[in-house]
């Protein structure tokens, strides 16, 4: 080969390996969440070691109160510098995909998922068999308690039974020490609809039944009855009961200052109830859900949140987005074949929702409060992941405060909760 | 000559016209017509769907959507109200106090009433939201101290939404200080020489001088008020998202919920547009009211 043919080899080499190395354009993607400062760093900890092993891609977290995500991803999420990845609540992956604001998985991120974690957990976050995200966390409810308090009143043994339920109520109430037996919360729509909805399932009742909403059963008109009878008789003091835009405030302060005795609440509350009791976070015991008159056994309520990416981004964004995403819930990213994401909602008390990360976090999850979620998991009922569920929710939540602040009897609140919500449904299926 | 004056006119004119147009106008019209459409916010206008008056009939008809509309508008209603009845007599008496020549420390005290105004409601919210705290706040701290039992304040649906008119009230006050003062300037000093020479007391000079001639100060500061009140957002968004039970949820934050959270954009401009209304409706009331006042 002449020099002449070698040099102008060279220069044609040259500038098909340009696009990959000096041209490389880099991929900046944000991931918007409603995790607090804690968090938010150990994301940013992992998104900068996959930036290590991705020099082309910068990712950017922005975090917003929980009470503004889902305003945030329909206000942005329509333009293409909208946020590229968001964490989202699987309720509301229905509509966005309706909207056409999620983008669908590509196969080869469809396909890992589908092997790699339990089938319903699959299911939700899919629309129509096309799956929308990737799951990462699984959340459930049970009912925490007091043991301090428990003692104090003279019950040995957190109540199994409805009946065991209201007269552990009863002693736990002391109207001079400001305190209640169980704590109802009210202002936040999940904080106020998923503990009654576990107690309906663990009273053999559904919210929604092929479709269709079931708060017209006589389980849920016990369920509806035992929230008044629980207000009547002051063992549940509505005005202790307030949350705020971040999912804290009076329920929170009361619950981990010792002035509520019982609450049924989501396992991803123990790093809030670890900042706010310090060395008396030991006193809090997990229980299943107690058992109505007309259930089998302990259900309880189980929803799962997964990441979705924009389907307005540019296509070297969304292809970022899922190798990312991909990553970070692999078990390469993080420590003793975990996923970083599993480690990151670890470090809350989140339940991972991948086999692997399961596996991997044996130990931690068998430790005294999450093993009381991990045992009732098997048994839990997913919260109906339905076109409409937002607002079936939020007028699910209107209907039990009003209950709760005996604004309306047990009846009339069915009645209500029952009309409302097929008239919601009926107009969102439309 | 008057041709050409007018086309200068015009020239001279076309601008803030079309820059008025085009960021006022349109989007009002724009927010009329969608109220006659059934549209999702997360498609284009081009996949709107004319419903007629479907929109109307649905945000006052009995369920869910027209109950909850319907609380809003009630709720809106009763913190303007609260709010202007609240913040006008404080605002002059403030102002008296204030205007007083021979108190000293006026400047500082007015100051310090208008810095209120100027404290983010982000500060405000985090602050009050303490300050109302049923087991642990201040308030509940010094009612205690004068034998008075804790309130439940935003812990009730009883209670909430005063308490957030009050959080307002201490917010605006200072700046609505400022403007009777403004209106207190303008009335002559030889009015109240001859009212004192006269024989009257500060009492009937206030009745016959101060008041008549703040009319015009008072019907600014009561129209500004109706429209910051009608407009309140940040506060329920922070502090009550609307609770407990809805006692809080004004019309912003519930066509934010019901525009951009649930996306429904066509229910969404239908209580704007009600909102609209219902503003135009009380200023022009109050001009008609004052006018006739000013007539007699």
């Amino acid at each position: 080969m002449s020099l002449a043919w070698l040099s102008k080899l060279t220069v044609a080499a040259g500038l098909v390996a340009l696009p990959a190395t000096g041209w490389a354009q880099s991929v900046n993607i944000s991931y918007l969440t409603h995790w607090s400062p804690e968090t938010v760093a150990l994301l940013e900890a992992a998104a900068k070691d996959f930036s290590k092993q991705n020099p082309d891609v910068a990712i950017t977290v922005r975090a917003v109160p929980f009470g503004d995500l889902l305003t945030t991803l329909r206000s942005q999420g329509g333009s293409s510098d909208g946020p590229t990845i968001g964490g989202i609540y699987d309720l509301w992956l229905p509509e966005l995909a309706k909207d056409k604001l999620v983008a669908p998985a590509p196969e080869a991120v469809a396909g890992e998922v589908k092997s790699a974690w339990p089938a319903g957990v699959v299911s939700a976050a899919s629309v129509g068999g096309t799956l929308y995200g990737i799951p990462n966390e699984i959340d459930v409810y049970a009912l925490n308690y007091n043991k301090e308090l428990f003692k104090a009143a003279g019950i040995s043994a957190p109540p199994r039974t409805w009946a065991e339920f209201k007269d552990a109520a009863a002693k736990l109430t002391d109207k001079d020490k400001g305190q209640q037996g169980f704590g109802m919360i009210n202002s936040w729509a999940a904080g106020v609809v998923h503990p009654f909805a576990s107690l309906l399932v663990s009273n053999g009742g559904n919210l929604v039944k092929d479709g269709k909403p079931a708060l017209d059963s006589s389980q849920a008109g016990e369920t509806f009855a035992l929230y008044e009878d629980l207000i009547k008789s002051g063992a549940s003091n509505p005005a202790m009961a307030t949350a705020d835009a971040n999912t804290t405030g009076p329920f929170l302060d009361n619950f981990v200052s010792g002035k509520t005795g019982m609450i049924i609440m989501a396992n991803w509350w123990e790093s809030a109830l670890k900042t706010g009791m310090g060395d008396k976070f030991a006193n809090v015991a997990t229980a299943p859900i107690p058992v109505g008159p007309s259930g089998d056994k302990p259900h309880s309520i189980s929803y799962s949140w997964m990441t979705v990416v924009n389907a307005k981004a540019g296509a070297a964004e969304q292809k970022a987005a899922w190798q990312f995403l991909a990553w970070l819930n692999s078990p390469k990213s993080g420590r003793n074949g975990a996923s970083a994401m599993s480690d990151i909602l670890m470090s809350m008390g989140i339940l991972p929702s991948r086999t692997s990360d399961i596996e991997a976090h044996k130990d931690k999850l068998g430790s005294e409060f999450l093993s009381g979620y991990v045992s009732v998991l098997a048994d839990a009922r997913p919260f109906p992941v339905v076109l409409g569920g937002q607002e079936f929710s939020e007028s699910l939540q209107q209907t039990l405060e009003a209950l709760q602040y005996g604004q309306v009897s047990a009846k009339d609140a069915q009645a209500n909760a029952e009309a409302d919500a097929t008239s919601i449904l009926e107009r969102a299926a439309k | 000559m008057a041709k050409a004056f007018r086309a200068s006119a015009g020239i001279m004119l076309a601008p803030a016209v079309t820059l008025i147009g085009v960021f006022v106008l349109v989007p009002m019209l724009l927010t009329v017509w969608l109220s006659f459409q059934d549209w999702s916010t997360q498609t284009p206008f081009s996949e709107a769907n004319f419903v007629g008056l479907g929109n109307f009939q649905e945000i006052f008809g009995a369920t869910s959507v027209g109950r909850d509309f319907k609380a809003a508008l009630f709720n809106t209603a009763i913190y303007t109200a609260l709010s202007v009845i609240l913040i006008l007599p404080l605002s002059v008496v403030l102002g008296l106090m204030v205007y007083q020549r021979d108190v000293a420390g006026g400047t500082a005290l007015r100051t310090v009433l208008f810095s209120t105004y100027m404290v983010p409601m982000i500060a405000v919210a985090l602050v009050w939201s303490k300050l109302y705290s049923p087991s642990e706040g201040p308030f509940n701290q010094l009612l205690g101290l004068i034998g008075i039992s804790p309130q439940p304040w935003l812990s009730s649906p009883r209670s909430a939404l005063v308490s957030i008119v009050l959080l307002n009230v201490w917010q605006q006050v200072g700046y609505f200080t400022v403007l009777a003062i403004a209106g207190l300037t303008q009335i002559p000093g030889s009015l109240y020489e001859a009212a004192t020479l006269d024989g009257a007391n500060r009492r009937e000079q206030f009745r016959f001088i101060t008041l008549p001639l703040l009319r015009r100060t008072l019907l600014f500061s009561a129209v500004i008020a109706i429209i910051n009140a009608v407009q309140v957002f940040e506060p329920v968004a922070l502090i009550t998202q609307g609770g407990p039970v809805g006692s809080t949820n004004v019309l912003t934050y519930h066509i934010r919920r019901v525009g951009i959270e649930r996306a429904q954009g066509g229910l969404g401009s239908a209580m704007a547009v009600m909102l609209m209304l219902s503003l135009i409706v009380c200023v022009s009331a109050l001009f008609a009211f004052v006018n006739r006042k000013d007539s007699e």
